[in-house]
């Protein structure tokens, strides 16, 4: 078995082929069984290695490294413990998403968050310091810091984004998008440290603040990355 | 590539590198493909001090036929990663840098320093080894 097309199932399993290509070699497939199950084999070589593992490092390599560039081995950077999350996220099949969204969703979520900064500011104030045209008889109860209610919206803003994802991916190159999603993965990091945080003290400030300062960031990040695709200017 | 037990030695020697010559960066090209350009070179110097000669990456039906050629039953005899690493190192790199890493050819290509051409057909030529050696 080697005819003309042979050579080309593996552009035309990548989506490198013209229309036209595609469509003869199409045709041929729906005549040529052997050419079907060479397709099919190369799908499933192409599945295979999509699931293939990296191999850690059989020891730290972390303090041989320090040693050569002259610092402290003391405390392993927070990337090598990231990396972890990343083959996680990599094995769930998140570890190639790419990123687009329209300008109207990027402005709602950050109207979204700007909402929610100035309403968890408010309620601080309301919390902290009762005003004088407010007696406190009236005032309601010092509820905290509606965190599930920031939580809940913000994801939702962020899952809206992130639905989209696929739209732009040819847009950033393979490097770059990589950049993006482990600088993801800490913020994400940084926000549920904070989200748990918050749990044990709901009335913290300064982990409200905190909060809602991280996915204002991450907000800002995706953005730009946007921008960057050139789905938003 | 260079073998198992070199494999943590180099990745040091990657990060040392790359290290000493961050301020060399200039951003012509995206990070990655910079660091990769930089790994290749490390892996590629260890291997010649190792005495092990590089196979072109512009031959691939050269550096590809002997393996072919496997002989009956071969399939059964090593699994798809052992599979993997037989390949010859052209392919292997552009089969790990592609359905691996997720690369495209144009990417592949400027770290590889060869033609994305060159990249598709290593990339085909690979599958189609590995595919005796899927499970069955």
């Amino acid at each position: 078995m080697n005819d003309i097309w042979t050579d080309r199932l593996s552009e035309y399993l990548d989506g490198e082929l013209s229309a036209e290509e595609r469509r003869e070699l199409e045709a041929h497939l729906a005549e040529c069984p052997e050419c079907s199950a060479t397709l099919d084999e190369l799908r499933r070589v192409v599945a295979r290695a999509a699931v293939l593992e990296d191999q850690p490092p059989t020891t730290d390599l972390w303090p041989g490294i320090a040693e050569r560039i002259g610092v402290s081995s003391g405390e392993a950077p927070a990337a090598l413990t990231d990396l972890d999350e990343y083959r996680d996220r990599k094995r769930a099949g998140l570890g190639r998403r790419r990123f687009a969204f329209t300008l109207p969703q990027l402005a709602a979520a950050s109207v979204a968050l700007v909402v929610l900064s100035g309403g968890t500011a408010w309620l601080m104030s309301r919390a902290a310091r009762p005003t004088e045209s407010e007696p406190p008889a009236a005032e309601a109860p010092a509820a905290p810091v509606p965190a599930s209610f920031v939580s809940t919206e913000y994801d939702a803003a962020i899952v809206e984004l992130e639905q989209i994802l696929a739209a732009n991916r040819d847009q950033l190159d393979t490097a770059t998008v990589r950049v993006i999603e482990e600088n993801l993965m800490i913020i994400d990091r940084a926000i549920g440290q904070a989200q748990r945080a918050l749990a044990q003290d709901p009335a913290s400030t300064y982990l409200h603040e905190h909060l809602v300062g991280t996915m204002r960031q991450k907000l800002e990040f995706l953005r730009q990355a946007a921008e960057m695709t050139g789905a938003v200017s | 590539m260079i073998g198992p037990d070199l494999a943590d030695e180099v990745t040091q020697d990657v990060f040392v590198r790359t290290w000493r010559k961050l301020d060399s960066f200039r951003g012509e090209a995206a990070f990655g493909t910079w660091l990769h350009r930089v790994a290749i070179n490390v892996i590629l110097g260890r291997r010649k001090k190792l005495g092990i000669a590089r196979e072109r990456f512009v031959n691939g039906e050269k550096a590809l036929g002997g393996l072919s050629q496997k002989p009956p039953g071969a399939e059964t005899a090593i699994d798809f990663e052992s599979a993997l690493a037989t390949l010859p190192e052209g392919a292997r790199q552009v089969f790990v840098l592609h359905d691996m890493e997720g690369y495209k050819h144009d990417e592949i290509a400027e770290m590889l320093e060869i033609s994305s051409g060159t990249s598709k057909s290593q990339l085909h030529r690979a599958r189609m080894i590995l595919r005796d050696y899927l499970d069955r």
